[in-house]
């Protein structure tokens, strides 16, 4: 059956020619996407590259805006130590008052998912957040567990799926879908790169082919050299609850010990 | 010049120091009903009032260098707290005291070594519903249901890596956890023959205790050892005939634990267990081991943990023994938390015997107001026969209402 069909084709044109000049735009279309697959990763490490700092520090204030318009009021300290996917990042709550001192360590690994803890000074005992939690709300606010992770270029394989603007920048569309073996609760992650700067503009992720979560970072400031978004806003479409984070008193490259970013050290601080 | 040049230097180490000094504080005014349906044999009270003012402050003079202390005024209506004006320090007394500090320790930090010394609190284990190795924990336990835990005073050294830690801890003096007073509804009363409470028997000599922790890829995983006194009492029975009574005296038996704890993080749950062996050189205590497997997961706004609680006894002794921590043993015990909204949640918590001769069900409701004010609202319902540690506070079913004001 199958020799009649391909002697019925070879018949039909005479010749087999007319395949090469298919598989040429076959080849042609693979080389393209190649290249822009190539590009959308080398502009993703460009952008992690101009981001990147030794250390960080910053206050986050934070306002969450439910479903029913009430408003939350929430802020914390945020510090971070290495360079962005290998870094170890400390987050203590400073207000309100209940949750003073709750703190997470995360561990952020180039070749796997982050470690993370979680401190509760009121019951003193610290938690690991385990892999099939982190797409659970962190503490009230619409930033998952997993969203307070660094991820490393090497962990996503990336698309270039367009140009668009965003709030009258123009921007790279980038899609990243995890590698295999990587664990994310995202099954695909939309990213707005400005072209002016290399700082994410936005980023839109998908559940299951639905759109659960998005990131817009704006108010973008020179500081210290580094091209940084102050203000962050993470919608969850699936609650219709938004969180808005101001990022205040940023500084980068400021000194920072390695024994503060431990689970001894979340224990410390108290 | 050199003058406007010493000046500036003054004025950057001023401001250095003054950046390197740190102090935060918070606490919190909590006042709280209860109301019981039922009364008890020895109570007749349906309602009581408890309130509690906690102040905590930290004080980082240096880098490195942390102070932490803290305060509690309590006041109640049912006589559970001290009415007499005294400030607690060792938490050793019958009653809760009306004012007690509540921690008071000096940190020092460098490098990998941590040293604390003073009143502090120090938690081991990993899971939550029965911590067998977490035996630095003294609680109060004059509401069995819904305890506080003690400070203890202490020294305490550790020295360690994120991955390896060492935990050296020494007390010199045993903090009790404080047990049900026996004129009240948590205490309990033998049918016809009235209880007095002599003096307690203190033990002299101190505690000792050493964990190490791993923390691993796949598993984070302890081994701990701990020897001194237990901080739950046996207690000596003696007979008076004129009149007749029993005199119970309060005791605290030697112990020495080893123990093991191990988390680990799967697929769909992350699976904790933790076993203690406990031995002791009191003739009358017993020698028993006390495990739990637990399995807890978060899945969208829940979260769930499940487990049992398992003893075994190894060697019986023959003083009464007073141990809501080995009283719910041989148990199933589950929680669920579901978090409404920003402000709202709910939660639920249980413990089954596994006789089926005592249960306890407490669902509970939770609402923020503002940044400051939080009301909680929900009833325990504990259902049993009188032979069964959980199943004798069966007329203790009550409900809670809780207003705190956070700062």
């Amino acid at each position: 059956m199958n020799k009649s069909h391909t002697r019925m084709n070879t018949d039909k044109h005479g010749s087999l020619k007319w395949i090469y000049p298919c598989l040429s735009v076959f080849i042609r279309v693979l080389l393209i996407s190649s290249a822009f697959a190539q590009d959308a990763r080398q502009i993703v490490e460009e952008s992690q590259k101009r981001g990147r700092a030794n250390s960080q520090r910053y206050e986050g204030v934070l306002e969450v805006i439910g479903p029913n318009s009430k408003v939350s009021k929430k802020s914390w300290m945020s510090e971070r130590l290495g360079s962005y996917g290998n870094s170890k990042a400390v987050i203590r709550f400073s207000a309100p008052a209940e949750v003073k001192g709750v703190a997470l360590l995360v561990v952020n690994h180039p070749e796997r998912s982050a470690d993370q803890w979680m401190w509760t000074p009121a019951v003193g005992r610290d938690r690991r957040i385990a892999l099939q939690d982190r797409a659970t709300r962190f503490f009230g606010t619409d930033f998952s567990f997993e969203d307070l992770e660094e991820r490393d270029v090497d962990q996503f394989d990336y698309r270039l799926a367009g140009e668009e603007t965003i709030d009258g920048a123009p921007c790279w569309r980038i899609e990243a879908r995890p590698r295999a073996g990587k664990t994310s609760q995202y099954t695909l992650s939309r990213i707005w790169i400005r072209k002016d700067n290399y700082v994410p503009a936005q980023y839109e992720n998908f559940i299951k082919d639905q759109l659960a979560r998005r990131l817009r970072q704006t108010d973008i400031a020179n500081v210290q050299g580094i091209w940084t978004a102050r203000t962050l806003e993470m919608t969850d479409l699936r609650r219709n609850s938004r969180t808005v984070m101001r990022i205040e008193k940023l500084v980068y490259n400021t000194p920072m010990n390695e024994e503060d970013f431990t689970v001894q050290a979340l224990r410390r601080e108290q | 010049m050199k003058r406007a040049a010493r000046s500036l230097t003054l004025a950057v180490l001023c401001q250095a120091v003054a950046l390197a000094q740190d102090f935060s504080q918070r606490g919190f005014l909590e006042t709280t009903g209860l109301f019981f349906p039922q009364t008890a044999p020895n109570d007749s009270g349906r309602a009581v009032g408890e309130s509690l003012f906690r102040y905590e402050l930290f004080y980082k003079p240096l880098n490195g260098l942390q102070f932490a202390g803290g305060f509690d005024a309590a006041f109640d209506t049912h006589q559970e707290t001290d009415r007499a004006f005294a400030i607690s320090f060792w938490d050793r007394e019958r009653l809760r005291p009306a004012f007690a500090i509540r921690r008071l320790s000096a940190q020092y930090h460098r490098g990998r070594l941590t040293v604390e010394a003073g009143k502090q609190f120090v938690r081991w284990g990993k899971t939550d519903v029965l911590t067998p190795t977490d035996r630095f924990a003294p609680r109060d336990f004059l509401n069995v249901v819904d305890s506080d835990f003690l400070a203890v005073t202490a020294g305490r050294l550790t020295y360690g890596t994120q991955s390896d830690t060492i935990d050296l801890v020494f007390e010199p003096r045993l903090t009790p956890s404080r047990v049900p007073l026996l004129d009240q509804r948590w205490g309990v009363q033998a049918p016809g023959i009235p209880l007095a409470e002599a003096a307690p028997d203190f033990p002299g000599g101190p505690q000792f205790g050493a964990r190490w922790n791993h923390i691993g890829t796949a598993a984070e995983y302890s081994l701990s050892f701990y020897n001194g006194y237990d901080h739950l009492p046996l207690y000596n029975a003696q007979l008076e005939l004129a009149p007749l009574r029993v005199d119970l005296q309060r005791f605290y038996p030697q112990l020495r634990m080893y123990g093991a704890d191990v988390a680990v993080p799967l697929k769909w749950v992350t699976v904790k267990a933790e076993a203690g062996y406990f031995t002791s050189s009191t003739p009358q205590s017993d020698e028993y081991a006390l495990y739990v497997l637990q399995l807890e997961r978060q899945t969208g706004e829940w979260s769930f943990v499940a487990g049992y609680a398992g003893q075994a006894i190894t060697s019986h002794g023959t003083a009464i023994a007073y141990s809501p921590i080995r009283g719910l043993t041989r148990s199933v015990v589950a929680r669920a938390a579901y978090t409404i909204d920003t402000n709202r949640s709910l939660a639920f918590e249980t413990v089954v015997r596994q006789n089926g001769a005592g249960m306890y069900f407490k669902p509970e409701y939770s609402q923020a107001f503002g940044q400051h004010w939080r009301v909680t609202a929900g009833f325990a319902l504990i259902r049993g026969r009188d032979d069964d540690f959980l199943g004798q506070y069966h007329r203790n079913s009550h409900a809670i209402v809780a207003l705190r004001y956070s700062f």
